[in-house]
């Protein structure tokens, strides 16, 4: 922000907000200002939990449509002045902080589901919508989107289309990139435009892609239009113990190679198996790797995929069969792993470390990270599961954690630990064939290793932020583009 | 400080963001404050210092809570978030930081009690302030009891502390129960009916907690009128929305859908979920004297959510729900002793 929130200036630029928004919804309140200044990254939360001061915005704006969001932009780039989108803050990358202060553009009054289809079976809705809200309200006219993320409670779906977001049953119905359509965008100089209708086509490059996956660096999301899917019949799940993680990661590559379509599919490395499934569970299981999956959909096609299913694992691979018991039991905890008493948390440091690779190198990905969190740093643990699978690879979800004795008192030694271990894994990552994320977005957190990851295409993104966005004014300094 | 009670809500909600679905006042004024994170985080920078307690925004903030308990219940180890929020608000008052429009509103509860109790029986009906405004409550109850032929005596003139202890004024909110509780012992009754989910919080659980211990049993008037068994039928479709009290502060109080059923009604269900709470911040007993603007829009979300807003019959066990309910929307609310005694 340029001007002091002491200067009549301050008072001017919020007059003129009030005039778009009306002065209910532009907020100066400490607490509210507070609220926007910590989202779901590690850093944040360990400045706060160290009694250290987290960058506030000076505003936080609450707009109702595309016309008011699209007059706050074009006021935010005549006086230059940072905006930054906001939907649940449940970002774990701090893509939603006010690094520079300026504007956040809080987008959850933007609720409404607009329109069911039932003909094409699409939904949609103002992007600020909480992602649970939708599914509800879908769920009432007997739909579901199948966006099943564990953060269903808090995002919003302009979140998680702005990070690529993903859910529990991205197996079969994909990630949210899959589900989308098309969208309403308000670009960073105002303009209120729409991608195309449908996301099939030769009518030229994707736009909707291209603002998918943005995190607010090129332009607000202010409206989407997602795929619906009649609730189905039958949803059955069945789990199994393999003895260790190459035989279960072997057991679900063919299972994804055999072309049968589960709707998910879960595995857990020994670690986790032990340190999480079991106490989430409560439930005693043998020494191995613990991979779940499932089918959905009419009952008898259900039983069927279920019964070939059931012969890789068992007659190829020799899992051990808990039964659908066994596979039910994570459908119905699936969120429970999230919930605190669960869920690591400060003092200690912890973060997620996911990227995406295929087959062949998948493996290969893991034990790079592994072999460089568990030598460069013997003090944390790393632990992993593969969540989300495309007939071609898998993603993994790894996490390192350090117990709070472990971590540096001081705030910046601790954030310079923290960040020594994500470069070395996600650089393992990257020279063994992943990427650095695969559902969680780039934010501050990795945005300086963007460059490494794109390498000659990088000046192609920022060439594409220089043009839409001439006054930098949309989330700067996040994606590894440029600050104020 | 009371708050130090609280402090593995503290440390637990500060960063959660798994029940801000649920967060009554965020749904509706789409804050980040009013989420039990937020709240949290603020209270966990008051223990470390950084943030104080007398911060007029901090303070708008804690007393904005519909203390609805949805996320509590939500809540797979259900931290206290409620509890925390109440201690601050007492950390509040005890600093002498509460807002003067708070005090001021504390002043009014401790003043007005003047406890009349009329009529015989061993049936004691208490008639809070939201049950006697809305005019209709009490008369139903009396209707179905002259059937029943059960004479009962009434009790009314004052809040029993619950106003009190959720502006934060405990030693008050202690006295005021404590005052109650003798005109119930002097009374001779063996049984306290309430309609008000709130007093009847206030009687099975803030009572026993400050060591008060009522000779007499406490009933809702859902539970006493079932325990009635009438022949009475009211086969009608209906929406009963969940009362906070009865549902998250008290286990799912099973007698209110009980009764539904014993009368024969049909009970859809409403809105999208039965999770969120549709009684437009019950728990908060006194949000219509704190803030009157979050009670209206918390009853307006309840009347978007209905099926037919005109025709449906909504059913509440909440004198206060139907009342804000009434005042706000044009939404045909009763409470179930209304249902009830219109089947007479
Ligand atoms: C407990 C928990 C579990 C999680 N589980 C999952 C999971 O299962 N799957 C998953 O994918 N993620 C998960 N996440 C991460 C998080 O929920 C996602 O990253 C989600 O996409 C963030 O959405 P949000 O609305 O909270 O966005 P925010 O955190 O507010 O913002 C994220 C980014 O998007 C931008 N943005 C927000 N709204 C818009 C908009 N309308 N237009 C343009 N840009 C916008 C912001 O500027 C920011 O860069 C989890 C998080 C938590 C806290
Ligand atoms: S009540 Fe439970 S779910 Fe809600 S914020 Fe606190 S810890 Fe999280």
């Amino acid at each position: 922000m340029l001007v002091s929130s002491n200067s009549y200036m301050y008072e001017m630029i919020r007059s003129e907000l009030t005039d778009i928004v009306g002065s209910e919804f532009v907020c100066t309140h400490e607490a509210d200002k507070f609220g926007h200044s910590i989202d779901y990254y590690w850093i944040p939360e360990m400045w706060h939990d160290r009694g250290m001061e987290t960058p506030r915005p000076d505003f936080v704006i609450s707009p109702a449509n595309a016309q008011e969001v699209s007059k706050v932009i074009k006021l935010a780039n005549h006086y230059h002045i940072p905006v930054v989108p906001w939907g649940g803050g449940s970002g774990s990358q701090g893509g939603a902080l006010p690094i520079f202060g300026g504007i956040i553009m809080d987008m959850k009054r933007m609720n409404k589901l607009i329109r069911i289809d039932r003909e094409s079976l699409t939904v949609t809705c103002q992007a600020g919508i909480i992602a649970q809200h939708l599914e509800w309200s879908c769920n009432k006219e007997g739909f579901s989107t199948m966006h099943l993320p564990a953060s269903i409670s808090c995002a919003t779906i302009g979140g998680f289309l702005a990070h690529r977001g993903t859910g529990v049953l991205s197996t079969k119905y994909g990630k949210i990139e899959d589900m989308v359509l098309s969208l309403e965008v308000v670009t960073p100089t105002g303009e209120i435009i729409r991608t195309l209708p449908v996301p099939r086509h030769a009518s030229g490059p994707d736009l909707t892609l291209l603002f998918t996956g943005s995190e607010g660096t090129l332009g607000i999301i202010t409206e989407a239009t997602l795929k619906l899917h009649p609730q189905p019949e039958a949803r059955e799940f069945r789990a199994y113990i393999f003895k260790d993680f190459h035989t279960a990661m072997s057991a679900g590559a063919e299972l994804m190679r055999s072309r049968l379509q589960p709707c998910a599919i879960r595995l857990y490395d020994e670690t986790e198996t032990i340190t999480h499934v079991r106490k989430v569970f409560n439930m005693e299981l043998a020494q191995g790797s613990y991979l779940v999956f499932g089918f959905d959909g009419r009952k008898d096609i259900t039983a069927c995929q279920m019964k070939y299913a059931r012969e890789i694992m068992e007659d190829k691979y020799q899992g051990q069969d808990l039964g659908s018991k066994g596979g039910d039991l994570w459908w119905e905890n699936k969120y429970k792993f999230f919930y605190p008493g669960f869920m690591f948390h400060l003092p200690q440091a912890f973060g997620t470390l996911d990227t995406v690779a295929t087959f062949d190198k998948i493996e290969a990905v893991y034990w790079a990270m592994k072999n460089v969190v568990t030598e460069n740093f013997p003090q944390a643990r790393f632990i992993g599961h593969f969540s989300h699978w495309y007939e071609w690879g898998c993603m993994l979800y790894a996490r390192f954690i350090f117990e709070p004795q472990d971590v540096p008192k001081d705030p910046r030694e601790a954030v310079a630990l923290y960040n020594r271990v994500w470069n070395m894994a996600i650089r393992a990552a990257i020279a063994n064939g992943g990427v650095i994320n695969e559902h969680h977005g780039v934010g501050i957190k990795l945005g300086h290793l963007m460059k490494e990851l794109y390498g000659p295409a990088m000046p192609v993104l920022e060439g594409i932020k220089k043009q839409l966005d001439p006054n930098n004014i949309m989330n700067p300094g996040k994606m590894g583009f440029k600050g104020v | 400080m009371h708050i130090d009670k609280y402090t593995d809500a503290i440390l637990n909600c500060r960063f959660c963001f798994m029940c801000r679905h649920l967060s009554g006042i965020g749904n509706v004024a789409f804050t980040e404050s009013d989420t039990p994170r937020v709240r949290a985080s603020l209270l966990y920078g008051v223990t470390t210092g950084r943030i104080q307690l007398d911060n007029p925004d901090v303070i708008a903030c804690l007393y904005r809570h519909d203390l609805s308990g949805a996320c509590r219940r939500n809540c797979v180890k259900h931290f206290d978030e409620i509890g925390l929020n109440l201690a601050a608000r007492a950390d509040i008052v005890a600093s002498g930081c509460a807002p003067a429009s708070i005090q001021a509103l504390a002043d009014s509860l401790m003043q007005t009690a003047r406890w009349t109790v009329d009529g015989s029986g061993e049936v004691l009906y208490f008639v809070d302030l939201y049950t006697q405004e809305t005019g209709t409550v009490a008369a139903a109850f009396a209707k179905i009891m002259a059937k029943a032929k059960v004479s009962y005596q009434t009790v009314s003139g004052g809040c029993i502390g619950k106003g009190l202890k959720t502006l934060g004024y405990l030693p008050e909110a202690a006295a005021a129960a404590k005052q109650f509780a003798a005109v119930v012992e002097k009374s001779g009754a063996k049984t306290v009916v309430v309609s008000n989910p709130a007093a009847y919080d206030a009687l099975v659980n803030d009572f026993p907690a400050l060591g008060i211990k009522l000779a007499a049993t406490v009933m809702h008037t859902s539970e006493y009128i079932l325990s009635l068994a009438l022949p009475w039928q009211n086969p009608q479709e209906v929406y009963y929305l969940e009362s906070d009290f009865l549902r998250n502060y008290n286990s799912d109080l099973p007698a209110p859908h009980s009764l539904l059923q014993a009368v024969g009604a049909k009970n859809r269900p409403f809105g999208t979920n039965d999770e969120e709470s549709y009684t437009c911040g019950e728990g908060a007993v006194l949000l219509p004297r704190i803030d009157a603007s979050l009670v209206e829009k918390l009853a307006q979300y309840i009347e978007a959510r209905a099926d037919a807003p005109s025709t449906d019959r909504i059913l509440v066990a909440s004198p206060y729900t139907k009342l804000m309910l009434g005042k706000y929307t044009s939404l045909h609310v009763q409470t179930l002793e209304e249902f009830v005694a219109e089947a007479i």
